[in-house]
């Protein structure tokens, strides 16, 4: 079984650069216990089919990580439908901001998005990819990738303006009411 | 890369703003030691029936004809006959102790201590194998409390026993099931120093890849 070892090999030469993005991605984006769980899951599938890997595999496996998630969300809607109900909405993303904390103009914008654009602006500024990287973690064209961001970050301003503080500005002390 | 990426530096200043939102920038870096467990893990947790399930189900066996099949029954049907004339004939041999009634023979050995686990791994080679006193062969029979049974079918180092019997308090043997995933009925390769299972991945689930180490360090 040479081809084990081969494989062996290659995982060990592709996964270790993987891990760093993917727990930052998945801090991003849940808890740390799920992090933690989906982090290992994702590890897997990518150990599986690690003949389907791309060249470039990191935004691949941003896509397993994401489906993984999700499929982790899932699993706790149906057991607890209230606790996911909170953890979906008031992500850690917010709760447990860093420097950025504060920024509470910002956090009720992006929440306004639908989740959808939310999520291509995460996958821009957070994960810092192309328009044809977050294409291929989201399994769609470049072209709409393109396109969708452009839009993603209009609303976003949008969203912004609507308060009356331009972006990049310190944001207001004014707390939407939860 | 391509024009659609052109987009990416449009608006630094909003990007700016919600990188400095970023969750994750507070987040320390992965402990090394973690990311190389992990990686075992992950490789160990699946094991080669696995993955010749998976890809057998999405690859491979559509267009295999029943001839194959049947050669690999047959082939199956090969090594299961040598390995029971290889068994057979070692049990007659000094491999393994006679078992002519009475009691079986067991090895009995430890779990090591909590600092065990603080240590740093390094990749299992023949080399840091071929230091271990105690190396064998074994299936698990019984995962009880603090003690983990396996039937021994092979010795590479140390007095071939029938038995192995692996005691530690509660704690201690939690951490070890943990890190070698024993589990009732499945069959590992186990290597001891100083009476102590020995962990980093010397000591795991039967693979051909540790099967091979095994064999090149204790051939020499």
């Amino acid at each position: 079984m040479v081809d084990a070892q081969t494989r062996r090999d290659r995982f060990e030469e592709i996964a270790p650069a993987l891990i760093e993005p993917l727990r930052r991605f998945l801090a991003r984006r849940t808890d740390p216990a799920t992090a933690d769980d989906v982090l290992s899951e994702t590890l897997l599938v990518c150990w599986r089919r690690l003949e389907e890997l791309p060249a470039e595999p990191l935004p691949w496996a941003y896509g397993v990580a994401r489906n993984c998630l999700a499929n982790a969300e899932r699993g706790v809607r149906r057991q607890e439908r209230v606790a996911a109900k909170v953890a979906v909405l008031d992500r850690p993303a917010e709760s447990t901001a860093g420097p950025g904390q504060g920024d509470d103009l910002l956090s009720d914008a992006m929440a306004a998005l639908r989740p959808d654009d939310a999520e291509l602006l995460r996958l821009w500024a957070w994960e810092q990819l192309t328009p044809a990287e977050i294409a291929a973690v989201l399994d769609i064209t470049p072209n709409a990738a393109s396109i969708r961001l452009h839009r993603a970050r209009e609303k976003l301003r949008a969203e912004l303006r609507k308060t009356g503080q331009p972006a990049g500005h310190e944001g207001s002390r004014e707390r939407r009411e939860p | 890369m391509s024009d659609h990426d052109a987009g990416w530096d449009d608006d630094p200043e909003l990007r700016d703003r919600l990188r400095a939102a970023d969750p994750a920038s507070s987040l320390p870096p992965a402990d090394p030691t973690r990311v190389t467990r992990l990686l075992e893990d992950t490789m160990n947790s699946a094991t080669e029936d696995d993955v010749l399930t998976t890809e057998s189900r999405e690859t491979g066996t559509h267009d295999r004809s029943p001839l194959t099949w049947l050669v690999a029954a047959a082939a199956v049907v090969l090594i299961a006959g040598v390995a029971l004339f290889g068994f057979l004939n070692r049990d007659s041999g000094n491999d393994k102790a006679p078992a002519a009634g009475g009691s079986p023979t067991v090895t009995e050995l430890g779990a090591p201590g909590p600092a065990a686990y603080q240590a740093r791994c390094m990749v299992p080679t023949a080399e840091t194998l071929s230091r271990q006193g105690v190396a064998f062969d074994g299936t698990v029979s019984d995962i009880a409390g603090g003690l983990v049974t396996l039937k021994a079918t092979h010795f590479y180092a140390g007095d071939p026993t029938e038995l192995v019997k692996v005691e530690a308090p509660d704690v201690d043997m939690r951490a070890l099931i943990q890190a070698v995933k024993f589990e009732d009925g499945k069959r590992y390769l186990v290597s001891a120093t100083d009476g102590e299972v020995s962990i980093c991945g010397l000591s795991a689930p039967w693979s051909q890849r540790l099967a091979g180490l095994y064999a090149q360090a204790f051939t020499s």
